[in-house]
């Protein structure tokens, strides 16, 4: 009994918090045996679980975002990831301090950044759309990762490369925790630096920008829904 | 219009006044259906029924009984009632003619 009572309270995690012990409380009060008491908890779970994608929210985080942009950031941080070979190679075969100097300030620096803002806005708005499906979010990142981390062969460059982006995603996602949003002037800031970082590095063909249309799109997005004032937490 | 299992839980709520809450509201429409009523489907109907400005819920007392939990309580707001009323009406025009509907009125009838 009691350890079927474990297993019940284990289930009833997956509620929020006053409604785990609105539920406990009614399944002790009917004396309900731990079976069907674990199985009224997980039916609970589930409806709530099915609820969340009544919305569009969670489709497009898991599916319009987290998904394809996972794959395009890899392949950022892997192109970002070729350019700390370039700058070795020209500190030690190209003579002039000055060339390397010029080198970072034009190329690894704004891509660098470029990375770092497109990730961080990836986990942001990732966690902004789908705060209680988050698990099937990281899944839908996680899965192209290991899809590519299979088929990884550089000899130059470490497997980790790959995995540049999830550091500044990962901060995106902790600082949308609890229903946070960036201010207005922030996430403005934010999206048209961007635009101007790539203007700045990337060449002009309709591809390159249909590529980082995907990658941009959720600084913009966090742009359109920033509060004027930001929230207090 | 309400569905049937939202207008059982505002009538049990009703009836129940101060001492509405899950458990309670799940065991008088069982005894009153005579079917099962599951947690699952009681909890998230009383959460459409509050996004619908029909019902009230708040946590309430812990008791002994309920192992130290709290209570969901729950009230039928005035919106509630006027749709509890409104669906309880479209039943009984409808069921006017019905043989089960005359049967009933003759059988109290009789009774009297």
């Amino acid at each position: 009994m009691r350890a079927g009572w474990f297993w019940v309270e284990a289930a009833s995690r997956l509620l929020a918090r006053d409604e785990r012990e609105a539920v406990l409380g009614d399944l002790l009060e009917a004396d309900e045996r731990a079976l069907p008491a674990l199985l009224s908890v997980l039916g609970l779970v589930a409806r709530r679980e099915a609820q969340q994608w009544k919305s569009w929210k969670p489709w497009v985080a898991s599916f319009g975002l987290a998904l394809p942009s996972s794959f395009l950031l890899m392949g950022f941080s892997v192109s970002v990831s070729w350019m700390f070979p370039q700058v070795l190679h020209s500190v030690l075969e190209i003579e002039p301090k000055t060339n390397l100097v010029l080198y970072c300030v034009r190329h690894l620096i704004p891509q660098l950044l470029m990375l770092t803002g497109c990730a961080f806005a990836y986990g942001f708005v990732v966690q902004m759309l789908s705060r209680r499906t988050l698990w099937v979010s990281a899944t839908a990142c996680f899965v192209p990762c290991l899809f590519c981390l299979t088929r990884f062969r550089s000899e130059s460059l470490s497997w980790v490369c790959l995995f540049l982006f999830l550091v500044p995603a990962a901060w995106g996602v902790r600082e949308a925790l609890g229903g946070r949003r960036l201010g207005v002037h922030a996430a403005i800031g934010l999206a048209v630096g961007l635009i101007v970082l790539q203007t700045l590095t990337s060449n002009s063909s309709w591809l390159n920008w249909l590529f980082f249309a995907q990658l941009l799109w959720p600084a913009w997005y966090m742009a359109a829904v920033a509060p004027k004032r930001v929230q207090q937490t | 219009m309400l569905g049937e299992f939202e207008y059982l839980i505002l009538t049990a709520a009703a009836g129940l006044g101060d001492q509405a809450y899950g458990a309670t509201i799940r065991e008088e429409i069982e005894a009153a259906t005579g079917r099962k009523c599951s947690i699952g489907a009681l909890y998230t109907t009383i959460e459409r029924l509050e996004g619908k400005g029909l019902l009230e819920s708040w946590m309430g007392e812990a008791t002994a009984q309920r192992g130290g939990r709290s209570k969901r309580m729950v009230r039928v707001t005035g919106e509630g009632v006027q749709a509890a009323k409104g669906f309880y009406d479209a039943i009984t025009r409808i069921s006017s003619g019905a043989s089960w509907a005359a049967n009933r009125s003759q059988m109290s009838e009789g009774a009297s």
